[in-house]
Formats: C-alpha cells, structure tokens, sequence
C-alpha cells in the first residue's frame, strides 16, 4: 500500500470491537473472579504501607505485590478476556507478565527508598478513584475497574512505583506503561469512552508528580537523602 | 421484569400455534409477510441470492461474552427468518468467525446460508490453511464464496483460489476492497482475473464506484458485494434527525435505513449490501429494504440530491 492510502486510515477504521464489548470486559471479569478479585485491591491498599518501611524486607514486598499487579492484570484482564476481541491486548498482556516477572525478580532494588508521602497519598488516591471512570461509562458496579486486574488504574498507580528509580532502570519501566497509556487513548478516543481517558491522564499526571517528589539520583544526587553529607555542608 | 399476565400468555400461546403451523409466518415477523424478496443473479451462474446480506465487521467479535453471544445470535436469527443468506465475514474480525458458528449451532442453520469470508495473511501461501480454520470456526465443509481480503497478497491467494475452485473446495472466488481505497487497482484485477465476486464500498455518499467498478463488473459478469452500505453508521448520524423526502414512499422507502439500502441494491450491478448491526430492531429494518418497491434511476438521482442538500 502507498503512503496516501495509509493517511486515508482513520483511529476508527483500526478499532474492531464496539464500546459495550470493551466495558463489559470489567463487568465479566469481575463476576467471574468474584470474591477472589477483591485481593488484588485490598494488596494494592496495603502497598504504600510496606513501602513507607525504613526496613528492606517489607519495601521488596511492595514491589512484588506490584509485580502480581502486573501479571495478574496481564494475563486474566489482557490475554484472557480483551484479547479475543482485539489482538494487540494479547501483546501486551504478555508485555505486563514479563514487566511483572521483572519486578518480582528485582526484588528489594526496586525501591531505593520508602515511598514518601505524597507518593503514598498519590496512590491511594490512584486505586480509590480511578475504578469509578469506568462505572461512569457503565452505570454498574459490577463494572468498576479495580487495580491488579484493570490495565488503566494498575499502570496509572505503579508508574508512581517506577518513577522513583534511578535511570536507566526508571525508564526501562516506564517503556511499557507510557506504549500503553498511548494506545488505550487511541482506542478510547477511537470507541468513543470519553471517561476511560482519565487513566492515560491520570497514568500522566502521576508519572509528572512522582517525577517532581522523586528526581533521578543521577539529576539530583542529594535527592536520596534529605541531609547533605559532612563533605557538602556550606561554611 | 415483564409481567405475564392471562392475556399475554394467551397471544403467546396463539402466536406459537401459528408458528408451529407455519414456520414462513414467522419470517413474516418481517414487516412483509409473504411478500417476495428482492434477489439477484450471480452472473457467473445465475444462481440468485438475496439483495440484502449481513456484515460482521465490529458487531460480530464479542469474545466469550455469553450473554453478547446470545445476542447475535437473536440477531442471526431475525436475519434468516427474513429469508437472509448472505454472510459475510474475515479472519480479521477477531472472534466474529467463532459467534457466527456458535450461532448457526445454536439455529441448526448451517444449510440456510450463503456462508463467505476472506483470507487476509500476508504470506501468500497460507490460504488452504486459513480457508480450513474458517471452515471449522464456522462449522462448516465449505465456503460458497472465498474473497481476498483488501488486497493483501492477492496473486498467490487469487492464484490459490482458482485451484480451490476447480477442486470444488469453493464455490465462488473473488476479492474485496473498502472504504473507496485502492480502486484504480481493484479495476485492473477486475479486467484480467476470472472473478465471481467483487467486495467494494458504495453508498449514497460514497459514490466512487459508480464511474468505473460498478460498471466494470457488469461488462465483465462480476457480482457485486457492498460493504459499509451505512458508512459505518455515520450516515444515520448525519441524517436521522432529518425527515424523509416526501416522495420517499414513491420510491418504496418507509425508514431511513430502506432509505440508505434501497438506493444501493437499486444499482443495477449491485448483487447485495451487507449490513451489520448489533440490534434485532435494525435487522428488521434492514431486512425491510429487500421487500416492495425499489427506487427507479430517476429517483435514485432524487435520493443522491436529497442527502446531499441536507
């Protein structure tokens, strides 16, 4: 095909399901794992807590709830329920349980250090709020999109996760959720979901805030401890 | 909920008693009734099939959604009782293939149809192996009609087709284009490849096809399907609001949807417009393009103004 039959493509033409087949995607799994599915946020409302932890133990235990996030929603949200409608989500639900596995094989070195508070604040109010975008497209409740099984609140809250590491890690993790943020947009937009847009937003918004509290080490080297060193003191 | 009373229950029990005596009278849940239908010639053999077929592009790929599943299946349903045949499908539709053969389980109707799909790989030798998988995602022997997808790769498949064909693995070959892309080479295909079928998009907006395709097909004997009769919805998004012109039932048209139908299947070379829709409601409405009156040539030219003014 030449390049003015590729431009003659719109966002549309590249969607193959309709907006009821996608939303209901939140519904089935929901039905479907309940009252199992009721873990996944209950880890992801506990996570900041082991992250806050000065010791090392309880923030490796953060980063692997995140890790099975990652798999979870992966694998049940991704390949088994979205991918029979759209074959791209199979990609990239195989793309979650490897960022997953990665994050578990990490283990303590995910996170450098506790998670502060406002990184905290961030993501509770990332896994609290975020689930309802999805009930105002489908006034049910069966349809909330709850962390740990909805590709959109689990990336939106762990990029606050991967913002705080150091380069070139940080963006080694980042790769996977900024290439989803940028296509659920487009099928958002594409299917006409206007709320479902909140999560790439807010994945955004997030990874900007995380950015501000967490600078790389490598772009401000003071950033991992709030006290300067003996040698750095002014006279 | 609904509620049932004595009264409903009796309609309901009078309204099975006829359907068991006459199983066409429920097709006539068709806003027809006995009317006939609406068909046409396939030029390379002359056997007829029904001017209004069903697409599945976005309706049909619902995953394992049982209770969406269900649904299209009432919506396959409602087309075979309105003396549809013709369905069309791809490997590309996601789990389409699968509902559509969920479906025709469900209705034992796998004899009922005119059953056509695509190949669409870009490896130019996989086209038996796609044909097979259809075949078994359809639950059926074999195709009536096998099309090259858009192109791709389309002298192997084409090449592949003819073999197929003189086998007797199908019936009829062709290949398919949409959204008015890629005409110029459609019609050089059209002019030298021993084609049953063409696939093309043609509405009342999207016209192209009236200057070479349509009457290319006629001189070479090629039956004609329509793909995006609707503009993929978005010409009832334009002009639903809108009133129907006031000669519309001069010109046999009752419901925009008859509106946008009957101006295709009106074209002479036109063999059948292959609609999709999610609903049992639209199904009947389209299927109520392939009865009564069709417009003539003078007032599909009145039909071409009248949206274009709006």
């Amino acid at each position: 095909m030449n390049r003015a039959t590729w431009l003659s493509y719109s966002l549309q033409d590249f969607v193959m399901f309709g907006p009821e087949v996608f939303l209901r995607l939140f519904a089935r799994i929901n039905q479907d794992l309940w009252p199992w599915l009721l873990l996944w946020p209950l880890a992801g409302l506990v996570l900041p807590w082991f992250g806050r932890q000065a010791a090392e133990l309880p923030r490796r235990l953060a980063m692997a709830l995140a890790g099975l996030a990652w798999i979870g929603c992966g694998y049940l949200f991704l390949v088994r329920y979205y991918g029979p409608v759209n074959w791209p989500a199979t990609g990239f639900g195989w793309a979650f349980v490897v960022q997953g596995l990665l994050l578990l094989l990490m283990k303590g070195r995910a996170l450098p250090a506790p998670m502060t508070w406002p990184v905290a604040v961030s993501w509770w109010l990332a896994i609290l709020l975020l689930p309802w975008l999805s009930v105002l497209e489908m006034p049910d409740l069966w349809a909330l999109a709850l962390f740990g099984l909805a590709p959109g609140v689990t990336v939106a809250a762990t990029v606050l996760l991967f913002a705080g590491q150091p380069s070139p890690l940080r963006w080694l993790l980042l790769a996977l959720p900024l290439a989803w943020t940028l296509f659920s947009a487009a099928t958002y937009w594409a299917l006409g979901t206007f709320w479902l847009l909140g999560f790439p937003v807010a994945t955004l918004v997030l990874l900007i805030v995380a950015l501000r509290v967490n600078p790389s080490p490598a772009q401000n080297p003071g950033s991992q401890s709030a006290r300067p060193g003996p040698g750095r003191q002014s006279p | 909920m609904l509620e049932l009373s004595r009264r409903r229950f009796l309609i309901g029990v009078g309204l099975s008693g006829l359907a068991v005596a006459s199983p066409r009278l429920i097709a006539a849940g068709s806003p027809t009734g006995e009317q006939s239908f609406h068909s046409r010639p396939i030029p390379s053999t002359g056997e007829s099939v029904p001017a209004i077929g069903m697409g599945t592009w976005i309706t049909f790929n619902v995953g394992g959604d049982q209770y969406l599943i269900d649904e299209r299946t009432r919506v396959l349903e409602t087309f075979l009782a309105q003396n549809g045949t013709v369905i069309d499908c791809s490997p590309m539709y996601g789990s389409a293939a699968d509902v559509i053969g969920t479906g025709l389980d469900k209705l034992g109707a796998h004899d009922r149809i005119f059953a056509a799909t695509k190949i669409w790989t870009s490896d130019g030798s996989e086209t038996r192996e796609q044909a097979a998988t259809s075949e078994r995602r359809w639950g059926i022997d074999r195709f009536d009609l096998l099309q090259v997808h858009n192109l791709l790769a389309w002298q192997e498949h084409l090449a592949t087709l003819k073999e197929m064909k003189a086998e007797g693995r199908v019936r009829y070959i062709g290949i398919t284009t949409s959204h008015g892309r890629r005409h110029r080479e459609l019609a050089r295909v059209m002019e030298t490849e021993p084609l049953d079928f063409v696939q093309l998009t043609y509405n009342v907006l999207d016209r192209e096809a009236e200057e070479r395709l349509l009457p290319l097909a006629r001189e070479r004997d090629i039956a004609v399907i329509v793909n995006r009769p609707f503009q993929g919805g978005s010409l009832f998004r334009r002009f639903q609001s809108e009133p129907l012109p006031s000669w519309a039932a001069e010109a046999g048209v009752g419901s925009w949807a008859e509106f946008f139908l009957k101006f295709i299947i009106s074209h002479p070379a036109v063999t059948c417009a292959i609609p999709a829709t999610t609903s049992v409601e639209h199904m009947q409405e389209n299927m109520g393009a392939m009865y009564g009156q069709l417009p003539d040539a003078s007032q599909r030219r009145m039909m071409a103004e009248y949206v274009r003014q709006l």
